[in-house]
């Protein structure tokens, strides 16, 4: 990835519109946590618009842009008869192609954020405005789960596909089958 | 095993058979490989990355990630919807009061048995408590007085959810196989009845009209919570117990609406 191709410039996104909503799903909420107050005195009302500007950014990202802009997509299931957790993923196969632009706003993002909104709480606890501290401890909970499924899906898409181009790199029939199966006692035993 | 006199023959002809099963010559490989019962079906599982969080990786079974924006928002509001009439209209309507083994299985825990209610509490989501509970804070808060409205606000919210938290940690240490947001979901949609006493309170209905009509709602929201959630695999002669909470949880809340 050469830095041209993956410049952070708006002409070079493959999906425009979505990465558009994204980043203003995410800045929304914040500048509207900084600035509210100077436009409006009723806490309730800033207080509210955050927390919705939250969920729907939350929501966009997880189903929508996450998809869109990187091909992966996350979810968490319980199984009702032990109260297990499992992580679901989904990610794009190898012939899809993830635009660099798309891939490097997203990440960025992702990762920035939740830092924005503990550095937005450390600053709330030093100010003792205790009742904002409860909409940034909201922030950092809702951005950072999606921070650590969305790294946690692409790390699991990228060792998927690790096993799977070694299963296709040999031949067919049982000997792939059996290839596939030592690649993936050999790649995921490890920390067992 | 020969020594063995009281066993019966037969049976161990029978599983030493099963042992040693032959595949005929012109099996497929494919059709009865040993090495893809551990490998194709089973997820993978690279464990490494999990060290922090619980639960395991699972890859999805179907693809979804083409699907139009439409699809995604009509599924995910139908969902909501799913979750909305199992409260709107609860399975016990306390005509006849459910007795323990009737709420064990209208609950999450077990698996099959529980039809509606499993449902509802598998797929989970925060839209109904993040909006139930913005909707009761607000309504609570516009029949406070004005030097009061961001205390009332905040107390409400804050009580709200930590309520919850509470109700779902009861049942979690009565031994209910539930996830915390399940949970958390759960008793978030049942809160509708209770954000129509708060609204209620915000148009403020004469007082003595009050008592009866919250009553009548707060039954609801107790009948709307317990046939959802049930016990959640609660030990049989506990289940009392872990759904007391939450009728307290919903009295705080409706006796909150009647003094504001």
């Amino acid at each position: 990835m050469d830095s041209q191709q993956g410049a952070l410039s708006w002409r070079l996104s493959a999906h425009p519109l979505t990465l558009g909503f994204f980043l203003a799903f995410r800045l929304a909420s914040i500048f509207t946590y900084l600035f509210g107050l100077w436009f409006s005195s009723n806490f309730i009302l800033i207080f509210i618009i955050v927390i919705l500007l939250l969920a729907a950014d939350f929501y966009y990202c997880k189903n929508i842009a996450g998809r869109r802009l990187v091909g992966l997509r996350w979810w968490n299931e319980t199984n009702p008869e032990t109260g297990e957790q499992t992580w679901v993923f989904e990610s794009a196969d190898e012939t899809r192609q993830i635009n660099a632009t798309d891939s490097r706003f997203f990440w960025l993002t992702i990762y920035v954020v939740p830092l924005l909104w503990v550095f937005l709480a450390i600053i709330a606890i030093v100010r003792f405005e205790f009742i904002w501290l409860s909409l940034v401890v909201i922030a950092v909970i809702l951005c950072a789960t999606n921070g650590v499924a969305f790294s946690r899906a692409d790390k699991f898409g990228n060792a998927s596909s690790l096993a799977g181009s070694a299963l296709n790199s040999s031949g067919g029939g049982a000997v792939r089958r059996f290839a596939g199966n030592m690649a993936t006692r050999m790649f995921f035993s490890g920390g067992r | 095993m020969a020594s063995s006199s009281n066993i019966n023959p037969y049976d161990n002809y029978e599983s030493s058979r099963i042992e040693d099963v032959i595949d005929p010559d012109d099996l497929n490989v494919d059709d009865d490989d040993p090495l893809e019962a551990t490998s194709a079906t089973t997820p993978l599982n690279p464990t490494h990355l999990t060290s922090a969080i619980p639960g395991e990786d699972r890859r999805a079974p179907n693809n979804t990630l083409d699907e139009s924006i439409w699809d995604t928002l009509s599924r995910d509001v139908f969902a909501v919807w799913e979750k909305m009439k199992a409260v709107l209209w609860p399975k016990f309507t306390f005509k006849k009061w459910p007795d323990a083994n009737d709420v064990l299985e209208s609950g999450g825990g077990f698996g099959n048995g529980g039809g509606r209610g499993a449902a509802v509490i598998g797929d989970w989501d925060l839209w109904g408590p993040l909006v139930f509970c913005l909707a009761l804070s607000t309504l609570l808060s516009f029949s406070a007085s004005d030097s009061q409205t961001t205390q009332v606000f905040a107390g409400v919210f804050s009580m709200v959810w930590i309520g919850e938290a509470v109700v779902t940690a009861q049942i979690k240490l009565l031994g209910g196989n539930i996830s915390f947001f399940q949970s958390v979901s759960v008793i978030g949609y049942t809160l509708f009845p209770v954000v129509i006493c708060a609204l209620l309170s915000a148009l403020h209905i004469p007082a003595i009209a009050r008592v009866p009509v919250y009553a009548a709602l707060y039954l609801w929201s107790l009948a709307a919570g317990v046939s959802i959630l049930g016990g959640s695999g609660v030990v049989r002669n506990r289940v009392g117990l872990a759904v007391f909470p939450l009728g307290i949880f919903y009295g705080g809340l409706v006796c909150l609406c009647l003094v504001s």
